[in-house]
């Protein structure tokens, strides 16, 4: 039946319906760059969403469990062996992205008849010097984006331009790692209510739709409104951090923050929470 | 699939062999011109080797380094044909890493010694051809045992632990003597030395292998050649620089007496 163009297209829409649908409860994933190098982080529930892909590549994620193993897989596939067929140098996020799993993406998107994946991906690599780092994002259909100083994964469109706003508006100049985890944590917090905010909406819709009453925009809520959120949500959910150390020793530079160095490094109110 | 985090094989799925495959008994005399020594002292274990490369009776290269880290906790020395030996360093380097990334925990310390002894068998026709024979020597640190461990092989990958020391190369039946009088009768056993007085012993032992081995490569003072010596304890590998080791070199180790 979706031989015809237009079913297509239809068909096409719809799994963008269906897509959008599957993100509603995921946990947001944040990435600044900071003096040291790129920290990663996400307040996970359950399984991890942040790992390491190569010697300077981490990868966050948002969507199924399953479908973001097999990516991380064929990324990992992807960077060892280019590393050692080539050189360490040569794995590069741009090239895993645009020529590997972004077209993957992409077409087990547009086949209709198949499921596609539900994902969306954060690429994060730490340059030799800090202005060649780059931040990558990969949406559900495929389509990538790079950055630099600061990305998101959300729920919605609207929710990643809401907390990419917050990020650059607050992110200085240069970020120690404990200013960073912070500022994280607070653009986590924007996400996170921003989608807490858009179901309630959702909700109401039918009510106020025979008012005429739409929520209005609620201002930004100050910073410590953002750290309570953070804590409240804290019981049953993990604050995760990951981080890409330029001066690291060694060839590999990522590393994952143990409960006791996240606990010095999060603000006061976090950190009796994460000490647990 | 590489879903069981064996690199290795994901190489060969791809097409990759390790090392020609020569044809058995046609090979010439094996030669291993090197001395590499490892032995355990007081904080864990010092693994060291000369810098010298040879083709024949030619001196090919002085400045080797035939001590190679794998990971944080884990180094290979190598004694053999340096192509298939850089070439296998790098494929345990990535493999070990591969392994990391995939199951999200690092590979046991038997994992790793499983590692090098299959590359060793797989590379078995082209060390029988004499083409391709490595005789290594891994030492590292076993974290979950918290101890220090050293293994030698045989080029066909069979894999023995060195319980004190352990050496390879043509230099070494030279220094294996010495190893074991002073193991047995010296002033204190190697595992009780402390890292100073260790890195002394190494670099004895290596000038009293250049000595009698042509193919091994002594201290070149003008040209600040030193050998390589690497410790590794608990907190990982470390590079002993050479100038810690220019005044030990000068002080103990020429003209002692």
């Amino acid at each position: 039946m979706y031989e015809e163009p237009y079913r297509w297209v239809e068909a096409v829409g719809n799994r963008r319906q269906y897509l959008d649908d599957q993100f509603k409860q995921g946990s947001p994933v944040v990435a600044l760059t900071y003096e040291g190098g790129i920290l990663l982080t996400t307040v996970s529930k359950g399984t991890p969403k942040l790992y390491e892909i190569y010697d300077r590549l981490a990868l966050g994620g948002m969507g199924h469990p399953t479908d973001l193993e097999k990516l991380r897989f064929s990324l990992l596939e992807m960077a060892h062996v280019e590393g050692f067929n080539r050189s360490p140098a040569d794995v590069t996020g741009s090239r895993l992205v645009k020529y590997g799993i972004a077209p993957v993406i992409k077409q087990a998107f547009e086949e209709v008849y198949k499921a596609p994946f539900i994902v969306r991906i954060l690429v994060a690599e730490l340059g030799l010097k800090p202005e060649k780092d780059a931040l990558l994002t990969i949406n559900y259909d495929g389509t990538f984006e790079e950055t630099t100083g600061c990305a998101v994964l959300a729920a919605a469109p609207a929710i990643q331009t809401k907390m990419l706003a917050y990020l650059k508006e607050q992110q200085p100049v240069t970020l120690s790692l404990e200013q960073a985890l912070n500022l994280a944590l607070r653009g986590w917090a924007i996400g996170s209510m921003a989608q807490q905010q858009a179901e309630a909406d959702q909700e109401t819709e039918a009510k106020s739709a025979a008012t005429g009453v739409g929520s209005s925009a609620p201002a930004i809520p100050s910073n410590d409104t953002l750290i309570a959120h953070v804590r409240g949500l804290a019981g049953e959910r993990t604050i995760e951090c990951a981080v890409l150390e330029r001066q690291a020793p060694g060839t590999s530079k990522y590393r994952s923050l143990k409960q006791a160095e996240l606990s010095q490094l999060l603000p006061k109110v976090l950190q009796s929470v994460v000490a647990d | 699939m590489g879903m069981q985090g064996d690199f290795y094989q994901l190489l060969k799925e791809q097409g990759y062999t390790l090392g020609s495959s020569g044809q058995a008994g046609t090979g010439h005399a094996l030669t291993n011109a090197t001395t590499i020594l490892a032995f355990k002292y007081r904080d864990g274990v010092l693994v060291a080797g000369d810098r010298r490369a040879t083709a024949g009776n030619m001196v090919m290269y002085d400045r080797t380094d035939k001590v190679l880290e794998i990971d944080r906790h884990s180094v290979m020395a190598i004694a053999g044909v340096p192509a298939t030996a850089y070439e296998m360093v790098r494929i345990l380097e990535h493999s070990f890493k591969y392994y990391r990334r995939t199951q999200l925990q690092e590979l046991s310390f038997d994992g790793k010694l499983r590692a090098v002894s299959k590359l060793l068998k797989e590379n078995v026709p082209a060390a029988l051809a004499g083409t391709g024979a490595v005789v290594p020597v891994f030492a590292g640190y076993d974290m979950d045992q918290g101890s220090a461990k050293i293994y030698f092989y045989d080029i066909l990958g069979a894999e023995f632990e060195g319980v004190e020391y352990a050496v390879s190369g043509s230099g070494s039946p030279t220094i294996r003597g010495i190893l074991h009088y002073l193991n047995t009768w010296g002033e204190q056993p190697l595992n009780a030395l402390p890292q100073e007085q260790a890195m002394v012993q190494a670099l004895r032992l290596l000038a009293s292998a250049a000595e009698f081995d042509s193919a091994t490569g002594g201290v070149n003072r003008e040209a600040s050649l030193y050998p390589v010596i690497k410790l590794i304890t608990g907190a990982g590998v470390q590079t002993v620089l050479d100038a810690t080791l220019k005044p030990l070199y000068e002080s103990q180790v020429v003209r002692y007496v």
